[in-house]
């Protein structure tokens, strides 16, 4: 029979990084920063394990580059566009911070750096979808 | 007028395999804050179900609970911001602390960070500014707060209710981060002396594995704070102030 103090599990706690319910912008922020975060670490070794194909020679590169041209593929490029362009707006909000400039205002601070963000998303689609 | 509210209340006792909630249906006055509603689930229906409070004036911070999962000092939050008139008002404990029993946490951690700074945190400035000098039979007003001053006493506002290290969601994956009512401290500690080999110290604490590096920025203390302490605001003063004073030992001064 427990008689210790109720702990949740650690999985479970470490779930509240995910819980934006009733938070604010803040937290909004920091689960956004942790998600692309990861993201960026996956595309990473994707991008890694895809360049290995280049060692098997055209017969193995060249379907992969008609696969990369792909609507879908071209798709996913704007999402890590997304993923590089909010992680790394935000990072300089929360490097500013650091520096103890912006601090009071960080809120505004990612509100804006986040229409520079859209902005830069849109931007990006239209260059590899119209332009491209 | 009176209100009848469902409150559903966290439960938990020594001995329990798992919590579970319990509903009861309370009676209070329209304007009653939400710990009148918990006193009156204890007095009127369940005399097992353990809460602390002291002041109800947000004073002491004993009370501090998560009313439908947002930290509040449940004496200073009416029942008419709480419960909006349907459904039930939630009642947990706070986040980040072991559950003793119901809505009752173990603060020991808590403060044993807070006191890390070597300086206990107290409320001396704001008690001790004196009234001034009026005539016999006039209301006494309180001095002029000296400029600066101001900013030194905003950390003597916390009540070290917890409510910071609830809402703090690096403090969901290690207990051993320092904090930020603990961080807070340090700061406000840091002004307050004139002792430049302890000011160094102190910086070198919050400096620490479990130090300022370990804030990721969400800033929910500060916005959860009651009190309006802005620990934030304090870590983030204390990272500007490591960045300078590292440059200042890489360029030996």
């Amino acid at each position: 029979m427990a008689t210790q103090p109720y702990q949740p599990s650690k999985l479970r706690r470490t779930l509240v990084w995910g819980d934006i319910r009733k938070r604010r912008l803040g937290m909004i922020a920091y689960v956004l920063n942790r998600i692309t975060g990861i993201g960026l670490v996956v595309y990473l070794y994707l991008h890694l394990i895809i360049l290995s194909m280049l060692a098997g020679g055209p017969g193995s590169w060249d379907p992969f580059v008609t696969l990369a041209k792909s609507p879908a593929f071209l798709a996913l490029d704007v999402v890590l566009i997304a993923g590089w362009l909010i992680h790394g707006l935000n990072g300089v909000r929360v490097g500013l911070n650091g520096f103890g400039i912006g601090v009071r205002a960080q809120k505004a601070m990612f509100v804006g750096l986040m229409v520079v963000a859209v902005i830069g998303i849109a931007a990006m689609a239209l260059a590899i979808f119209v332009k491209g | 007028m009176t209100l009848e509210i469902p409150i559903k209340i966290f439960r938990y006792k020594a001995g329990d395999t798992a919590p579970h909630y319990d509903t009861f249906r309370v009676k209070v006055a329209e304007a009653a804050n939400v710990l009148d509603a918990i006193e009156a689930a204890w007095a009127e229906h369940d005399r097992t179900l353990t809460f602390r409070h002291a002041c109800h004036h947000a004073s002491c911070g004993a009370c501090a609970v998560r009313v439908n999962g947002v930290e509040k000092l449940p004496c200073i939050t009416p029942v008419s911001e709480a419960w909006p008139g349907q459904g039930e008002m939630l009642i947990e404990p706070l986040r980040n602390f072991p559950i003793i029993s119901d809505l009752v946490v173990d603060v020991a951690g808590f403060f044993q960070r807070m006191i890390a700074s070597g300086l206990i945190i107290t409320r001396t400035a704001e008690s001790t500014l004196p009234l001034s000098a009026e005539p016999s039979g006039s209301v006494p007003q309180p001095v002029q707060i000296p400029d600066g001053l101001e900013r030194l006493n905003r950390f003597e506002s916390c009540v070290e209710c917890g409510i910071c290290i609830s809402a703090c969601p690096t403090m969901a994956a290690t207990d051993k981060f320092f904090g930020p009512a603990g961080l807070a401290g340090i700061y406000r500690a840091r002004q307050e002396t004139g002792d430049r080999a302890l000011a160094t110290r102190l910086l070198e604490l919050a400096d620490g594995e479990h130090g300022v590096w370990r804030c990721h920025s969400a800033y929910e203390c500060t916005e959860a704070c009651p009190q309006d302490v802005d620990p934030a605001g304090a870590i983030m003063a204390l990272r500007r102030e490591l960045i300078g004073y590292r440059l200042k030992r890489l360029f030996g001064r």
